[in-house]
């Protein structure tokens, strides 16, 4: 695939209290914005576990963005303050890793900053596209030490489906 | 038997010589038997202690795909999987490595013949190489089998000088595979490579296998296991280096809703969860269990089932366990009722 | 070595604690755990420069709770710790694994254990996480033995490790990982050692669903791999036992001290030093840095 037609897929877990329906809130105001991200939709930022995002990239996206209620504004008051230390210590450890900070991103968005959604999903669509395909981890779904015998079909096909991101949202 | 004389170098045209053919070359390092890529790094060393891993992951894989599935509104498509039949030769194989395959293959067809197995042991030339050291950990006597021993070897190497061999063959595949190289090898003296094996310093016999069979069966709720069961951590290691465990799980991986893949991975009896029934009851529930299982598997079932001690001696399960259990120091002192097992 | 075992004789006479835990040489070089329950026993304890394992992790083992029960009584028990092996028992008290009251802890003044046994105890054979060691005085204990003496001398490698590591590219960074963590034969001896791992059920154990494979391939591997890491941070307290039982020798204390090194930046919190603190990823501050997020 050519760079210039190439679309990431990104997967995004938002919390239902204020980023889902700041999402919405875009929606229904009809804003604009690229319909890369694939919205997953958990309770609370403090509820999303890093073994999600790890099984995000296993299954093929590009990105991963994390987004839940300002601190504060947690609907279960606390939820994102822890959320908040551990996503510094897995954002260090996938850098250290070999995972650039850009393909994993973090940001706070209120039930009625609709603007604010559109514009950071237009953000982290254009930084990974930037980037590029995530080649580096999907190589190693099929990648074995062993002499591996070749692998019947494709991985990951069905989840994440070509041509499925024409729609917009 | 057949004994020829071949130098260094022309060992070095054999192996270069396998390779180029696409063929898989192993030899032993300080972690593991790794792939040669570069036949001039080859370092056969006699004295070397036995790798961290064994080479059983070039036979029964860590992993590996049994097969794969695709589901349909009300059918299921099983996809068979294209076992990999490349000839792999492994140079300088510890004596008591070489005998792995041959204690394995009982238990890959037995009651089921298993292909996987059998179709990489088929294509595998074990080229063995006589061992001249040993440590604290290494019990290959107590086995039965030695650091000269030619089991399980289809060709065995005894080095004369720094740079000529003395060389068997043993098997009928191994003469098939030396045989377009019967150029590089001289005819040579039995009692030249027989002087040096005489005099290899042999691992003290730690115990009798025979008598520890005989303990096992009669005491199978002895208290003496208790010691060793709070000390062991149930890691497992043991069973991973192990060049003759065997103990499989099998899990489904999916790709996606539809389709996936059957995996065949590496087990391990010490695990709390090995033997964990869907019902939540767990038959080895407790620590002392395992390690008592672990002992009876190798020294008395096996015996039972197939007439051979499931364990070579290279002590690597000691020499690696965090805790410091030594399986030699605990058979031997089973025996002893002054003395608990820990 | 005589007060050691005078000491816990009177321990376990006067009937005070159950069990003593505890190091016994078996060769020049080597030595292994031991858990003591009979007077007459004690005198196999040693405490020396091969003394390794961090016994720490037994503390939290179900059987070994059951032998403090005696006649109704829940007995204390006794473990001999090395002053880093005390930051492990801190952190198992700050995260209500154990209580410091049902724990006696004999410690030493430690001046550093050798990397692995069979190695003569100097600089350049120094466990690494001895290298850079604040504490050769425990911060906490009930009974102290052991005179201060000098920490042989030794560069820290590890340190210029990470630095490289992370001096590379992120492309090469990651080949790096995928080629240490491939070597990984998923034997969780990592897991089984650390006496921070002591979930009754481990995430990797849970299949249904299958968040991390147990397969080891590549994809499995890495993922159990950083999930392991990522579990240990902020609460690692930089052992070195993981390293030492990895069978595969995969660096992987290099990723904890990494992570460690985080939690001292980010928060400045160094697990298992003070009894009195929260631990870090189980609090939080509202002040915390917030840079990370839009």
């Amino acid at each position: 695939m050519d760079k210039q037609n190439w679309e990431p897929k990104i997967a995004a877990f938002v919390c239902n209290w204020c980023t889902y329906t700041g999402a919405d809130l875009a929606g229904t105001s009809r804003l604009k914005y690229p319909a890369n991200c694939k919205l997953i939709r958990v309770m609370c930022s403090g509820s999303i576990d890093p073994v999600f995002i790890l099984k995000a990239f296993e299954r093929g996206a590009d990105g991963v963005l994390v987004s839940g209620c300002h601190p504060n504004d947690c609907h279960y008051n606390a939820g994102n303050f822890h959320a908040r230390r551990r996503w510094d210590f897995f954002h260090e450890l996938m850098d250290f890793i070999g995972i650039e900070k850009g393909r994993l991103q973090f940001s706070w968005i209120s039930a009625s900053e609709g603007k604010k959604f559109a514009d950071v999903i237009t953000k982290v669509t254009e930084d990974i596209k930037a980037m590029g395909p995530f080649t580096a981890y999907k190589k190693m779904n099929s990648e074995f030490t062993i002499d591996f015998p070749e692998e019947p079909f494709e991985i990951l096909k069905p989840v994440f489906q070509e041509n499925s991101d024409k729609e917009t949202v | 038997m057949d004994e020829k004389i071949i130098s260094r170098d022309d060992l070095l045209k054999i192996c270069q010589d396998v390779i180029e053919k696409g063929n898989t070359l192993l030899t032993p390092g300080a972690a593991d038997y790794s792939v040669v890529k570069d036949v001039s790094k080859i370092d056969l060393d006699a004295s070397a202690l036995p790798s961290k891993i064994s080479y059983k992951s070039y036979v029964f894989p860590r992993t590996e795909p049994v097969l794969y599935y695709k589901r349909s509104k009300n059918d299921v498509q099983l996809i068979d999987v294209n076992i990999d039949s490349k000839k792999i030769v492994i140079l300088g194989a510890k004596p008591c490595d070489a005998n792995s395959l041959n204690i394995m293959k009982h238990l890959f067809n037995w009651d089921y013949s298993d292909d996987f197995f059998n179709m990489r042991a088929k294509n595998f030339i074990v080229i063995g190489l006589m061992c001249s050291q040993f440590d604290e950990y290494c019990f290959c006597t107590s086995v039965g089998s030695s650091p000269v021993s030619e089991k399980g070897s289809d060709i065995f190497l005894i080095p004369l000088d720094a740079n000529t061999y003395a060389l068997k063959i043993i098997t009928d595949k191994g003469k098939e595979f030396i045989s377009p190289y019967n150029g590089h090898l001289k005819s040579g003296d039995e009692n030249r490579s027989k002087r040096i094996t005489e005099n290899v310093k042999l691992p003290e016999t730690a115990f009798d296998s025979s008598e520890v069979y005989e303990w096992l069966g009669e005491n199978f709720e002895s208290p003496k296991w208790e010691g060793v069961g709070n000390l062991c951590l149930s890691c497992a290691q043991c069973a991973f280096v192990c060049p003759v465990c065997h103990c499989f799980d099998i899990m489904d991986e999916d790709y996606s809703y539809t389709e996936g893949r059957r995996m065949k991975n590496w087990d391990g009896c010490q695990f709390g969860n090995f033997t964990l029934h869907a019902s939540g009851h767990n038959p080895r529930d407790i620590q002392s269990k395992r390690y008592r299982q672990r002992v009876n598997h190798k020294f008395r079932y096996y015996v039972n089932k197939f007439g051979e001690i499931l364990c070579t001696g290279c002590g690597r399960c000691s020499r690696g366990c965090p805790v410091s259990i030594d399986i030699k120091e605990i058979v031997s002192n089973c025996k002893n009722d002054q003395k608990e097992l820990k | 070595m005589n007060e050691l075992i005078k000491h816990a004789r009177e321990l376990l006479e006067s009937g005070e604690v159950a069990a003593v835990i505890g190091y016994r040489q078996v060769s020049a070089k080597r030595t292994k755990p031991v858990i003591i329950t009979d007077p007459e026993e004690t005198s196999a304890l040693v405490f020396n420069e091969y003394c390794l394992n961090n016994l720490a992790v037994y503390l939290t083992k179900a059987r070994i709770k059951l032998l403090c029960k005696k006649n109704d009584k829940v007995l204390k028990l006794a473990i001999t710790a090395k002053p880093c092996d005390v930051h492990s028992i801190v952190a198992l008290i700050q995260e209500n694994q154990i209580d410091r009251d049902t724990i006696h802890i004999i410690s030493f003044n430690c001046h550093g254990v050798a990397k692995d046994f069979g190695f003569d105890f100097n600089g350049d054979n120094l466990a690494s996480k001895c290298i850079t060691c604040e504490t050769h005085k425990p911060l906490y204990y009930d009974k102290l033995f052991g005179e201060v003496m000098e920490t042989p001398q030794a560069s820290d490698t590890a340190i210029a490790r990470i630095k490289e590591i992370e001096s590379m590219p992120h492309n090469e960074r990651f080949e790096f990982f995928k080629g240490e963590f491939d070597k990984c034969i998923k034997c969780y001896a990592c897991r089984a050692v650390c006496p921070l791992c002591y979930c009754q059920r481990c995430i990797t154990d849970k299949t249904i669903p299958c968040w991390i494979e147990t397969s080891s391939h590549q994809r499995g591997n890495f993922a159990w791999n950083v999930i392991r890491a990522f579990h240990l941070s902020g609460r690692c307290t930089g052992c070195g036992e993981c390293d030492r039982a990895c069978p595969a020798d995969i660096p992987l204390s290099l990723i904890n001290r990494k992570m460690s090194m985080e939690a001292k930046n980010l928060f400045s919190f160094v697990s298992g030093r003070s009894l009195e603190t929260p631990t870090l990823v189980g609090s939080y501050n509202e002040k915390d840095n917030d840079e990370l997020f839009m």
